[in-house]
């Protein structure tokens, strides 16, 4: 039951969305222009389709002969071996990235001395190309996890860092001088309202870092990795075996998507669970 | 107690409240009306210690200080409840004890069974509701309310002065309210100071 308000005003002003059901909750799940979306996807295969006719077999491979070859790496469980490999080092690297890039967001937050000191270095990590570091990782790790790790948490931190601080900026001074006229502690800025308030920043700097990272991780296991996604598709380029390349390049794809629904997506609700319940 | 000597605020150069003196006793209820840039807000948040003069001295004599906005400045990310509760943490209740005494002063303010609302699915006039009960909560020694119903209608207006009225007269809190329409301080103000241009205050008339 709804409350009311008491003295004089019966009900209340706001009407909360109802639960929808059945296919009313199906539709409503779905984007508007979803159509547009499946021609998009209809418009891109044809493409592939004309351009694989249009060109050798070994150049480019058809839908059907990459459809062909990610159904023989699934039954081979070849797909899940490197997947599983490519995702450990890429949620570690993320993990890594996002601690230290949130970590010293906040110091830089909270001290614009701090932020001056950071600023240089936060500059040079996002000016190198990827491929510079990724020589260095290799110089210095070798071939392996390690150096794969080191290039996706290197390029993840200036990101999240830079989301944070933006959070910082845009934070509302309104609610931190309510918090001095009521005495907050510093414990209580800080969980009350300085972390709720960047975290929305903090999150699509997380996004952005796993969309850079998907590409560094792939790139730094073709370079120097003996397994993963990247790996493979390396040897399967290396032995033209086109169909395979272009099932891998799905299978980059497909690491992304998941890593939006499976990992973003849940995290995104959960930090802006105040949000959903707003509107 | 509320002491101002000489007080002086300006901004850009461009002086807001200029050499002003005013004493509030201990429960004492004043009203600050003015036109706007009479430096009404400037005045509060000096007294609040937001801000600093930049000439002068100001003593406060509270060990709790609510403060009322225009804005109900709750946290969005906070039900109603949890927007009181985290004021009463801050003051030294528990996390047990200051839900209860939340819900309490919700209830109080004409809000019972809102407190797991998020602000953004209350009316304007119900965050307001919220702010009050935060500001009570406390229980503070000096109270001050920056025009905290300008942007409500009428209706909303009369019922939120109804039940500030009714908090402050179970309360010895000292008051300090400023407004713009002279209307609401009735049975509000025991005192009534009209603030003109650049901070400063003719003598004052008793009411």
């Amino acid at each position: 039951m709804q409350p009311t308000l008491e003295r004089n005003i019966p009900t209340l002003p706001v009407t909360l969305p109802r639960p929808a059901a059945g296919l009313k909750k199906i539709a409503a799940a779905c984007p508007a222009y979803l159509g547009w979306h499946l021609a998009g996807i209809g418009l891109l295969l044809l493409g592939w389709q004309l351009l694989a006719m249009t060109t050798h077999n070994a150049i480019v491979a058809s839908p059907a002969a990459t459809g062909e070859a990610l159904y023989q790496l699934i039954i081979s469980g070849q797909l899940v071996v490197e997947m599983a490999i490519t995702v450990k080092r890429l949620l570690i690297a993320l993990m890594l990235g996002g601690a230290v890039g949130f970590g010293l967001g906040v110091l830089a937050g909270f001290s614009r001395a701090c932020r001056a000191l950071l600023e240089p270095v936060r500059w040079v990590m996002m000016t190198l190309p990827a491929i510079f570091i990724a020589i260095f990782g290799l110089l210095w790790f070798g071939v392996g996890d390690t150096q794969v790790i080191f290039l996706v948490t290197v390029i993840a931190a200036p990101v999240v860092y830079l989301n944070t601080l933006a959070g910082f900026d845009s934070l509302d001074q309104q609610l931190i001088e309510m918090g001095r006229v009521y005495r907050f502690s510093r414990w209580q800025f800080l969980t009350d309202i300085y972390l709720p308030g960047i975290g929305f920043n903090v999150i699509t700097g997380l996004t952005l870092a796993a969309g850079i990272g998907v590409r560094a991780v792939l790139m730094a296991e073709v370079l120097g990795a003996a397994d993963g996604i990247g790996h493979s598709f390396n040897r399967a380029w290396t032995f033209l075996k086109t169909p395979e390349l272009f099932a891998w390049m799905l299978v980059s794809l497909l690491l992304m998507a998941l890593l939006e629904l499976g990992f973003l997506k849940p995290l995104r609700r959960a930090v802006m669970r105040w949000q959903q319940q707003s509107t | 107690m509320i002491q101002l000597n000489r007080v002086s605020k300006s901004y850009n150069g461009l002086p807001v409240i200029n050499r002003l003196s005013l004493t509030v006793e201990p429960g004492e209820m004043v009203g600050l009306v003015g036109p706007s840039g009479a430096g009404k807000t400037t005045l509060l948040r000096l007294i609040a210690g937001l801000i600093q003069p930049d000439a002068g001295t100001i003593r406060v004599a509270s060990s709790r200080l609510s403060y009322v906005f225009q804005e109900a400045r709750l946290l969005p990310w906070r039900s109603a409840a949890a927007n009181v509760a985290v004021a009463l943490r801050a003051n030294g209740a528990d996390r047990q004890t200051s839900h209860m005494l939340a819900q309490d002063w919700l209830r109080q303010v004409g809000l019972a069974g809102f407190d797991h609302y998020y602000p953004a699915q209350l009316s304007g006039g119900m965050q307001q509701r919220v702010a009050l009960a935060r500001a009570f909560a406390v229980q503070p020694d000096i109270l001050l309310l920056d025009e905290p119903f300008s942007h409500l209608d009428d209706g909303n207006k009369q019922e939120l002065l109804a039940i500030l009225r009714q908090l402050i007269e179970s309360t010895n809190v000292t008051v300090m309210y400023v407004t713009h329409t002279i209307a609401e301080l009735d049975g509000l103000a025991s005192r009534i100071l009209p603030l003109k241009s650049c901070g400063t205050l003719p003598p004052p008339a008793r009411r």
